[in-house]
């Protein structure tokens, strides 16, 4: 080996036995690093499941009966409009354009519940009185679940201004729930660890540990590496 | 040395005052106990006070320790230990992003935004095992010092120097914007006038200290934001009945706790509302389609901010500030451990933050505000709210300092002194490297002062530019001296050209504009991770350019790399 080719540096061709040493230590740790991070990821990927939560089922059950006959049994109207509540009840995952077809879908199940003596109320912009009706008409509770429902009601009322449902809602409507209700899960998502999902822990408390184990082990390995190759490493 | 003691005995006094006002301050509390309930608006007097003592003090280490010549302004005379430096990588790290902006990408995007919280602290590992000791070793002061002399073109310095101010400038504009939020929140005052003085004082304090004063203030910072941050958890842990001894492990339940909805009864927010929410698991569920995010985006932006990590000059800058190559890798350990304090913990306020602005009556809630809102919706004492506003801005200002730094160096020392006039004395380079702090913090705050919005987008460009140009360099320039001076304007070319693509599809994307397969190039090319494409790309173009070329890096760069940067002991021949 001439001299000019003994100061070739190369991490795949190392010279020394320090140099060896430490390229398997590297190679070692970021395999460890990229199957941790990114192979889990991709483990979640692959077991992935579309699952429906249980409000999606619901409606799946109903709609096809509220979306084409206005004369539908109430009690199916009153799930229609408690998934609706539930989807809004999501808040800022809500596109906002996806909120307004939702409100509409809202109020004009709502309304299909009432009587000729209340349906004018919901003619108007909503208030007190129309809220009123609504839960009422919804069939919500003032406590557990039901009272987040009767909380965000206010907020989800609008102004009748067909008699049908509106057609945007009913070409959209079933796209918007499945957007919103149908969601990414598998065992690693149900399996619960310190009260976490178990992927959500993973990815956001044992990735970290694992970060500075990693650095640990290579600033311990690296310190007696180079006490054994006598690597002097001062400039 | 009279005088000295002096000065360390007037700064100890106004030191202690401050501490003092800061005490009463606390004590009368009650007096700003109203301040609670409104969420924006008004003069917040306690956490002003809180906030004015805090940038007081940094001033004062800042002037106490002020930079005396060239090389204590660049790299704190490499006086600092391997803890100390940690809290300085931690507090630079840590920045407006980190305690504000990661919380509010979950907030927003749930399991995707754990992404950033992946991505920023993973980048150390590759940064440790591939470059701190080496780059330590190879004893330069700026990242476009080392890629001068490693690939021996003036060209290549100056294009670094160019890259590292181009890098600092878009990462400093996010943590102004920050400063403004933080600022306009405490004082009720204008954004405008908030970036304005925000950047009046963190560009003081970083004029009259240099590094080591930044340094310094980097450790002082580093306990205001983990105590600042860390307190508003074990608080809303116990108000709302989760496990508070530790709120990172407390807040598995209320992840839980979200995906199956709470019943209204576990306590009421600041805003009279009960804590509870509807079933959400979008929350918590991996690339769900109602965030818009894919698995590829992800991954994406993770790997794109780990590489970035790795490239990012004022971090790369701060294995310069230790006395050996040993410390600047038990300095990395200890960094990064102390980062994680903070990212173990981020996402407890996103958890809490999705609970208690359930309510529709909350309204829709700046995200990158969501920390703070979070503990005022949360009940929290409303002068601890104000320690969590001025650990933000903390956090911001050890960040900008740093890259005002990074930027100035670059500046001064290898555009002015390295290329433009190699005469000048260290005077000269101390004023240059002054009039670049100054340029450039002037420049920050005007595109601050914009408010394109564009906070998270910036950062996350500066991470994939430095992925994408910088990253390579030092990965082949140290593990491969074949890597010449032409591979490198190789790869530089590869990475620009990427980055340039990206940059310009997102411009156009803003503004409303049409370009050929906009759709495709936006996403698998975005401007927050094309990284992605961009950093193998430029890798693959200096491997393969040094190959082809007929050039062979000097023999002198080579002697050097494997002597002194590998330590490999070649007898000397005929």
């Amino acid at each position: 080996m001439s001299q000019k080719d003994q100061y070739e540096v190369n991490f795949f061709k190392p010279l020394t036995p320090h140099a060896r040493a430490n390229k398997r230590l590297i190679i070692s740790l970021a395999v460890i690093w990229a199957v941790g991070v990114f192979g889990f990821q991709i483990l979640l990927m692959v077991f992935n499941q579309p699952t429906p939560e249980e409000n999606y089922t619901k409606f799946e059950a109903v709609w096809p009966t509220v979306v084409e006959d206005s004369s539908a049994a109430i009690e199916l109207k009153q799930d229609f409009a408690r998934v609706i509540l539930a989807v809004l009840g999501k808040n800022i995952a809500v596109k906002d354009g996806h909120k307004a077809t939702l409100k509409k879908a809202l109020s004009w199940a709502v309304y299909s519940m009432q009587d000729d003596s209340t349906k004018t109320i919901f003619l108007n912009e909503p208030n007190n009185e129309s809220v009123k009706i609504a839960a009422a008409s919804i069939g919500l509770a003032t406590e557990g679940i039901d009272k987040l429902m009767l909380d965000l009601l206010p907020f989800s009322l609008t102004k009748i201004e067909h008699e049908g449902m509106c057609s945007k809602c009913t070409t959209s409507i079933p796209e918007i729930m499945k957007l919103y209700l149908v969601h990414n899960q598998s065992g690693l998502t149900k399996f619960r660890f310190l009260g976490f999902p178990f992927h959500y822990w993973y990815t956001a408390q044992f990735l970290l540990i694992m970060f500075v184990l990693l650095c640990l082990v290579y600033a311990k390995v690296i310190d007696k590496m180079n006490v054994k190759h006598d690597f002097v490493e001062e400039i | 040395m009279k005088t000295t003691n002096m000065v360390e005995n007037i700064v100890n006094r106004l030191i202690n005052f401050l501490y003092t006002c800061l005490f009463l301050t606390i004590c009368s509390g009650n007096l700003f106990a109203q301040e609670a309930t409104s969420l924006e608006g008004e003069f917040k007097t306690g956490p002003a006070i809180i906030l004015i003592c805090l940038l007081v003090t940094f001033i004062l280490v800042g002037i106490f320790n002020r930079a005396k010549d060239t090389s204590t302004y660049w790299a704190a005379g490499r006086k600092i230990s391997p803890i100390g430096a940690g809290m300085a990588i931690a507090s630079n790290w840590m920045s407006a992003a980190s305690f504000l902006g990661m919380a509010a990408i979950m907030y927003g995007a749930g399991y995707h935004g754990l992404a950033y919280v992946v991505g920023w602290t993973g980048g150390y590992v590759l940064l440790l095992i591939l470059m701190a000791g080496q780059i330590r070793r190879y004893g330069k002061y700026t990242a476009a010092d080392f890629i001068g002399d490693r690939y021996y073109s003036q060209g290549l310095r100056a294009y670094g120097a160019g890259l590292a101010i181009f890098i600092s400038f878009s990462y400093c504009v996010g943590q102004f914007a920050g400063i403004g939020l933080m600022f306009k929140w405490i004082l009720g005052i204008d954004y405008t006038w908030a970036v304005i003085i925000g950047a009046s004082v963190v560009l003081t304090y970083t004029l009259i200290s240099g590094m080591l004063g930044v340094t310094k203030n980097m450790q002082i910072q580093y306990v205001i934001i983990i105590i600042s941050f860390l307190i508003p958890l074990f608080i809303l842990g116990y108000k709302f009945g989760y496990f508070y001894m530790l709120p990172q492990i407390g807040y598995g339940k209320v992840v839980t706790d979200i995906i199956n909805g709470i019943a209204p009864g576990k306590g009421i927010t600041a805003m009279g509302h009960s804590f509870g929410i509807l079933p959400s698991p979008e929350f918590a569920m991996p690339w769900d389609p109602a965030t818009g995010q894919t698995a590829f985006q992800w991954i994406a932006i993770c790997f794109s901010l780990m590489i970035g990590t790795a490239g990012l000059p004022h971090v790369i800058q701060r294995f310069y500030v230790v006395p050996r190559a040993n410390d600047a890798r038990w300095s990395v350990v200890w960094g990064l451990f102390f980062i994680c304090i903070l990212y173990w913990s981020a996402p407890v306020y996103s958890a809490f933050g999705k609970v208690l602005s359930a309510n529709p009556e909350v309204g829709k809630l700046a995200k990158d505000a969501i920390v703070v809102y979070t503990a005022q919706l949360g009940s929290v004492y409303p002068l601890i709210v104000g320690f969590l506003a001025a650990g933000a801005v903390s956090a911001a200002f050890s960040t900008v300092s740093g890259l005002l730094v990074a930027g100035a160096s670059a500046f001064s020392h290898d555009l002015y002194y390295r290329v433009i006039n190699p005469k000048a004395d260290e005077r000269t380079q101390m004023l240059m490297a002054r009039i670049g702090t100054i340029l450039m913090a002037a420049g920050v705050a005007i595109v601050a002062l914009a408010n394109l919005g564009l906070i998270a987008q910036l950062v996350a460009v500066a991470f994939s530019l430095a992925g994408c140009t910088i990253f390579p360099l030092f990965l082949l320039g140290i593990w491969w001296s074949g890597s010449n001076r032409a591979g490198a304007w190789g790869g530089l070319i590869a990475g620009s050209t990427v980055s340039i693509i990206a940059l310009v599809y997102f411009v156009a994307s803003k503004f409303g504009g049409t370009l050929p397969a906009m759709e495709f190039v936006t996403y698998y090319l975005n401007a927050w991770y094309f990284a992605i494409f961009g950093a193998p790309l430029a890798i693959a173009a200096n491997i393969i350019v040094s190959k082809l070329s007929k050039e062979d890096t000097p023999l002198e760069i080579k002697k050097f790399l494997a002597e002194k940067v590998h330590n490999y002991k070649v007898e000397e021949t005929e």
